[in-house]
């Protein structure tokens, strides 16, 4: 199933033919071909004790398919603790931005791996024991040379345990001992930040056990995974990698008829559709979970149909099987557009770039078309013959797989839902400082800790448009940010009258001497438009005067997404301060001591730490 | 496309060489790129191409392009 979705999106950029025309052969060819030097660079290190050579041409594909040409250093075969020390030369750096570990048993514990009947109890204990004691080694070790995503993949479990059926009914059994070290290296794993756990058991068994191995060149080159296996490895790691890029979709867009139900409603009416908890309508039904569960992750659900409007939301509101409510819907096109043009509308309604959009529909037409005329669109097509392989279909694209599901990405879907609320606000009130007044905002400015480091990373990783600077920032740069003196990390989060938006904004200010320089501001593009960076730019300056500093310099990195900011310190009477006067490319410098600043009369509060 | 042309192609793509530098003689004595590793990714190139699975053995023996296209023969490929 994943290997034909991984190869899919190799066969979208090869030929829009079908999926399985696309061989490895042809990736090789593709990636010998295809010019690379423009794209940025993504740095990879793989330490293995196996070899695990095939894997790089999925890993190079993957790769660019988000934008990136990679680079990929394979560590010495069975060299891991050495290469976690140091040993070989520019395998770890600091701008490594992904290792990846494959650490098979087998090569670290012939005992626990293959002879555990002989081994006994006690000895597979103590090999246990001698395991961690290496992990906890790798990891340190690792850490000491990078704070790049380590990404490290588990131990599987035997298809045939040592002990057959008896292994499984004790707890020293070879699946206990096993299943009891992948638990330790979690644990681990969470201990360390920007540190990831690769459930290599689920490849395993997506793939099929008998499939996921190639004995022959286990025993030729001690290479253990077959083509398969790599496929869908390499697939699950960029699920990591591409959130951690900033990379990972936030909305599913969805056609209704033939995808949310059976049918026609429009010729059926609500009475003929497919919909419920029995064969054919279940088959939708189960889809319709599958939704909900992504609208639960954060995922923002919109609709893009030709119909009816009043047909499609009579169904939402009459059918007793619809598991996706109106509540659940961010944005909704139903009309008789064409689907190109009702997707730009929707990603212009959300504020959201187009890349940034998954858009599912069972007809080929519609899905060649988006991917003809809006190639940024991810188009993921749901077959007519293949009605109840929806679900898998949508749970095992992993295109909105998100290194961490936070607070504020579970309540999303509401925050959208009271930002129409807002609009209809706005356009009651003509008098924009009188609106927001009448939005009651709380602004609480704070300085980063351990319960909102994961969503501070998440928005660096996200922003793009009101972003000065798009700085990636992973967990462990921001605690490195934490922790030093020369440095702090602001969170801003944002309470108005229609509920509690969360963490929406972040600020850095790296220190030097006087000077302090803002080397991220941010904010959600779901709270622009309210003032809000007004207040988070008067905190950042109150915060370096009260650092001591005389200077703030502001910087602004031009993207293809960040234009909107492009005036921004200017307009916040920053003067420029170009190379002509000493200063950065592109930047601005703000006196502290110059001019009195005062907070804007819009906000009800600003809680902050920060003194005058 | 003739057996023996989809044979080279595929080589020619895995290692990294033009189609018309792939005849019967090429091996890794006279391709670069064409290591154990690299032999490897040709193997599994082949075996999906054509439906077909070669025994370890096979594999060990496959040591250039003629023995390549002998061994898919004897599987009964040979279009």
């Amino acid at each position: 199933m994943a290997s034909t979705d991984a190869s899919g999106a190799i066969g979208d950029c090869i030929s829009e033919e079908s999926v399985l025309d696309v061989t490895y052969a042809e990736i090789q060819d593709f990636l010998n071909k295809v010019e690379m030097d423009h794209l940025p660079k993504l740095h990879v290190a793989i330490l293995r004790n196996v070899t695990v050579e095939s894997m790089l041409p999925y890993l190079r594909f993957l790769a660019y398919e988000i934008g990136f040409a990679a680079d990929i250093r394979l560590g010495n075969y069975d060299n891991i603790v050495q290469e976690s020390l140091g040993a070989s030369e520019g395998i770890l750096a600091q701008h490594t931005d992904c290792v990846l570990i494959f650490m098979k048993l087998e090569n670290l514990s012939w005992g626990l791996a293959r002879d555990l009947a002989r081994l006994g109890s006690e000895n597979a204990q103590h090999e246990a024991r001698r395991i961690q004691e290496t992990i906890a080694g790798i990891l340190a070790g690792i850490r000491a040379q990078t704070n790049a995503m380590i990404l490290w993949h588990g131990f599987e479990l035997p298809l045939y345990p040592a002990l057959g059926i008896w292994d499984s009914q004790i707890p020293a059994g070879q699946t206990g001992v096993i299943t009891e070290l992948n638990g330790f290296l979690r644990t681990a794993l969470r201990s360390v930040a920007n540190a990831y756990y690769v459930d290599l058991n689920l490849c395993l068994a997506r793939v099929g056990g008998r499939a996921f191995y190639d004995e022959r060149y286990w025993h030729i080159g001690r290479a253990p995974y077959s083509r398969e296996a790599l496929c869908e490895i390499a697939s699950e790691d960029f699920k990591f990698i591409r959130s951690l890029k900033g990379k990972s979709k936030k909305c599913l867009v969805l056609d209704c008829d033939n995808v949310l139900w059976g049918g026609i409603v429009g010729e059926d009416g609500l009475s003929g559709i497919r919909l419920g908890r029995t064969y054919p309508g279940s088959a939708y039904w189960e889809f319709q979970q599958e939704v909900v569960n992504l609208y639960g992750r954060g995922v923002l659900i919109a609709l893009c149909s030709r119909n009816n409007p009043e047909d499609v939301w009579e169904v939402f509101r009459a059918h007793p099987d619809m598991l996706l409510k109106e509540e659940h819907i961010a944005a909704a096109e139903i009309n008789w557009d064409d689907k190109p043009t009702n997707l730009r509308k929707i990603a212009l309604n959300l504020n959201i770039g187009l890349e940034s959009l998954v858009f599912a529909d069972d007809s080929d037409f519609e899905i060649n078309l988006v991917r003809r005329a809006i190639p940024e669109v991810t188009a993921l097509h749901l077959p007519k013959d293949k009605t109840v392989e929806y679900r898998n279909i949508l749970a095992s694209c992993g295109l909105f797989d998100a290194l961490a599901v936070t607070a504020e990405d579970r309540a999303r879907g509401a925050l959208y839902q009271s930002e129409a609320q807002r609009r209809n606000l706005k356009a009651q009130t003509p008098d924009l400082e009188s609106y927001l007044k009448s939005l009651e905002m709380v602004v609480e400015v704070r300085f980063a800790e351990q319960s909102t480091l994961p969503r501070i990373a998440q928005l660096t990783q996200k922003t793009n448009q009101f972003n000065l600077t798009t700085r990636r920032y992973s967990e462990a740069d921001i605690q490195k940010y934490m922790e030093t003196e020369d440095a702090d990390v602001l969170s801003v989060r944002l309470v108005d009258r229609y509920g509690d938006s969360g963490i929406v904004g972040v600020c850095i200010l790296k220190y030097a001497g006087q000077t302090a320089t803002i080397d991220t501001l941010l904010l959600s593009c779901r709270v622009l438009g309210r003032g809000l960076e007004d207040a988070v730019v008067i905190q950042a300056l109150k915060l370096a005067k009260q650092r001591g500093c005389e200077m703030v310099i502001g910087e602004y990195r031009p993207t293809a997404k960040n234009a909107q900011v492009k005036d921004f310190f200017p307009r916040q009477g920053f003067e420029p301060f170009s190379p002509f006067s000493g200063g950065p490319d592109g930047s601005y410098r703000y006196l502290v001591n110059r001019i009195p600043r005062k907070e804007p009369s819009y906000f009800t509060e600003i809680r902050s730490p920060i003194q005058e | 496309m003739m057996f023996d042309k989809k044979v080279f192609r595929i080589i020619g793509q895995v290692m990294n060489v033009p189609l018309e530098d792939v005849n019967e003689h090429s091996s890794p004595e006279n391709l670069k790129r064409w290591d154990s590793l690299q032999h490897m990714n040709l193997i599994l190139a082949l075996e999906e191409e054509f439906e077909v699975r070669f025994t370890d053995e096979e594999i060990f023996l496959m040591g250039d392009a003629s023995a390549i296209l002998a061994a898919l023969q004897s599987k009964g490929v040979d279009r």
